[in-house]
């Protein structure tokens, strides 16, 4: 069921078109990832989303929420640019942000508590935010974010700066709000935890959408096969540079090889290829990552420019 | 649910009213100002007058005149004879001085003074003393009476009333009027610098997004402009307990009377009014700057505003109903205080009142609008200090 429907949304600025004709249905229950490099329109549509901007044309449509009006009490946000005011206490910032969204004061505390338990900060909740590290300050974004138990969850950059133990008890927050019903966008540079946690992805590039799909759907549509070889000889290299169907070369190490196939490739038929007096240590087919579909797309769009 | 521009109003009340620094400025300031205003008269209470001697050489022997003249009795005459030495006398005996009196001091009216310590009091009360006494003896050469130069001396005296019998304002209704501006513009200034300041913290906190991702920039606006209402109120009502007492008892100023004579309506009116508009000027001022130091021109420019509506006030009260105050009381910035001190002097006409007070509803609510707008684009630009050509180009954008 679309929790979230954006039907070709349009924003200029300065007679530039920064968004242009965006459609996204993102599910209920499904995490969608919000790609794009930077200037692509990205924030600019989040802020539209959110009613902080309004768009030139295009709707959107939010399940809950009959007429066109946002359901903000229903939404849960964490922009990019953001902060938390820093002569406050940690509970009376959560008691305020959660009020702003419609919430009890009476039911804030208990809950607020149980959050900051289960991140480790509970002792924190009568400190001042400026007494607090950065990573501290994170996880009080982040539970004012879901604190009110959003329907709606929107996230711009929420894994920058934390650590590892942190990202993962976020990734599974996200996650379990995501298989509770929530309908969930997450815009992200971190393209390892994207692969990981998002059900689909939808790219968009200056302005426009690229892609809109499964991450299997988006490796068919760009991704290519890699094959990583690791030669016992170094002095190898050349033959294998001469075989045919490969686009790409990549030397990762003494001996280590990665061959980008070109799209009409088939991998079998040029390993076979391979002569066979080359010993090989290691061996791997892998079909291109987020990451390289990514960087792909990004370069593509510069050297248009 | 409650409205959001009253979440907002309560969290700037609550966020100020737990604040040690505003709770300290909130006692700490009436005591400087009990402080400020009690150093006259504790500088006059230590500088009490010590005797002070002159020594004086009198060539006419009118000595006894001069100190049945001379009322304060710390000045002390004593009399000596020509010396060379007078100076190391009066060295001596730590005198102030010494004068003479010449020999022909009735027909040139000059004489000397030679002073260690000079002080003007003193010097001021010895010339009158010895100029009645010259005044005296030339009557009497003219043979003029005392009661006949009085006649012949005396000045005009004009006494006033007016037509219209109700308009004579009580002196105490007029001070309590210029007190209650006097207190609507200490609001204006002190909330107007912390509205500046909260508007600044919510870019510098990067809190203006999450915000606004709950409640309209409106709401964020007004509820910040209504919470430093309340506090500046708070702060107000608070100094009142404090000097009230101390008016109607130490001072016996009829308040109750001076109040049911005041208009208080129109006080509050136009005080009211003021406070709005210069709000939402100074919270939207606020949105535009990174930094308080960083303020470029036109925000320092709106943040002396209310000054210059000071600087009518004294061509109003030289000219209650001159060019100058009429304008100053139809312009919507000087209005508010303008239209309070004309009332004190004479009577506004209905017509004029009621124009002003039109004039000024406008401009409330044009201002805010355009106060508004620059807020909501202003909260979300991070990083610098708007320019005015920015600003003017954020007033053009829908939304």
């Amino acid at each position: 069921m679309s929790g979230l429907k954006i039907t070709r949304l349009c924003k200029t600025y300065a007679d530039r078109l920064v968004v242009d004709h965006i459609s996204l249905s993102a599910l209920r229950g499904e995490i969608t990832g919000f790609l794009g490099p930077n200037g692509a329109g990205k924030t600019t549509t989040i802020r539209m989303i959110m009613g902080i901007t309004a768009p030139d044309s295009g709707s959107i449509d939010f399940e809950d929420s009959d007429s066109a009006k946002i359901p903000h009490h229903l939404i849960g946000y964490l922009p990019e640019e953001r902060g938390l005011y820093k002569d406050s206490k940690v509970i009376n910032m959560l008691r305020f942000l959660s009020g702003l969204k419609g919430m009890d004061s009476r039911d804030v505390t208990p809950k607020a508590m149980n959050w900051l338990d289960k991140f480790g900060i509970a002792d924190k909740a009568h400190s001042k935010i400026e007494e607090l590290s950065k990573g501290m300050a994170q996880k009080v974004q982040f539970i004012a974010t879901i604190l009110h138990e959003p329907k709606y969850i929107i996230l711009d950059e929420p894994f920058t700066g934390l650590d590892p133990v942190s990202q993962d008890l976020f990734k599974a927050e996200l996650r379990r709000f995501a298989d509770a019903g929530a309908t969930i966008l997450l815009s992200s540079h971190q393209m390892n935890i994207l692969e990981e946690l998002c059900d689909k992805i939808f790219l968009i590039h200056k302005g426009k959408e690229l892609f809109h799909g499964s991450l299997s759907d988006l490796q068919d549509a760009y991704g290519n096969v890699v094959i990583k070889l690791h030669l016992e000889d170094a002095a190898d290299i050349p033959r294998i540079v001469e075989l045919k169907g490969i686009q790409n070369i990549k030397q990762t190490g003494a001996g280590k090889l990665e061959l980008d196939l070109v799209e009409s490739a088939n991998a079998q038929s040029i390993l076979r290829e391979i002569p066979s007096d080359i010993v090989l240590k290691e061996l791997s087919l892998a079909r291109s990552g987020l990451h390289e579909i990514f960087v792909k797309i990004a370069k593509e769009g510069r050297d248009e420019v | 649910m409650k409205s959001d521009t009253l979440k907002i109003a309560k969290w700037e009340l609550l966020r100020y009213l737990t604040n040690r620094q505003y709770l300290i400025s909130l006692v700490l300031t009436p005591v400087l100002m009990v402080i400020l205003m009690s150093i006259p008269t504790l500088l006059t209470y230590f500088d009490k007058p010590r005797d002070t001697i002159f020594y004086v050489v009198d060539e006419m022997g009118i000595l006894a005149d001069l100190r049945a003249e001379i009322s304060p009795p710390h000045i002390i005459l004593k009399e000596t004879e020509h010396s060379e030495d007078l100076a190391s006398l009066i060295y001596q005996e730590k005198a102030s001085g010494y004068f003479i009196i010449p020999s022909k001091f009735w027909q040139t009216g000059e004489m000397s003074f030679y002073y260690n310590k000079l002080n003007q009091e003193e010097l001021g009360i010895i010339r009158t003393a010895m100029t009645t006494i010259l005044r005296s003896h030339r009557m009497q050469e003219f043979k003029i009476a005392p009661d006949d130069l009085e006649y012949l001396t005396q000045s005009v005296s004009i006494e006033r009333t007016a037509l219209e019998k109700a308009e004579t304002m009580d002196a105490n209704v007029m001070i309590l009027s210029l007190v209650f501006l006097g207190l609507i513009f200490t609001m204006i200034f002190s909330s107007g610098t912390m509205l500046m300041q909260s508007a600044l913290q919510e870019r510098r906190d990067r809190m203006a997004e999450i915000v606004l991702s709950s409640i309209k920039p409106t709401s964020l606006m007004q509820g910040k402009i209504i919470g430093h209402f309340l506090l500046a109120l708070i702060q107000i009502v608070f100094w009142l307990m404090i000097s009230l007492p101390a008016v109607i008892y130490l001072l016996k100023f009829p308040l109750f009377d001076a109040l049911q004579a005041s208009r208080l309506g129109l006080i509050f009116f136009f005080g009211l009014g003021g406070y709005m508009l210069y709000s939402a000027i100074y919270v939207s001022i606020g949105a535009t700057m990174d930094d308080m130091q960083s303020a470029g021109n036109t925000q320092s420019l709106v943040m002396v505003l209310p000054v210059f509506s000071i600087l009518f006030v004294a061509p109003i009260i030289e000219n209650p109903e001159g060019m100058v105050s009429r304008f100053a009381s139809l312009f919507p910035l000087s209005s508010p205080l303008a239209v309070v001190i004309r009332s004190v002097f004479v009577k506004i006409p209905l017509w004029e009142l009621m124009l002003s007070a039109a004039i000024l509803v406008l401009s409330i609510y044009l201002i805010s609008r355009l106060a508004a707008k620059i807020f909501r684009v202003g909260m979300l630009m991070y990083g610098k200090t708007a320019n005015m050509a920015e600003i003017i180009r954020w007033l053009r954008y829908r939304d």
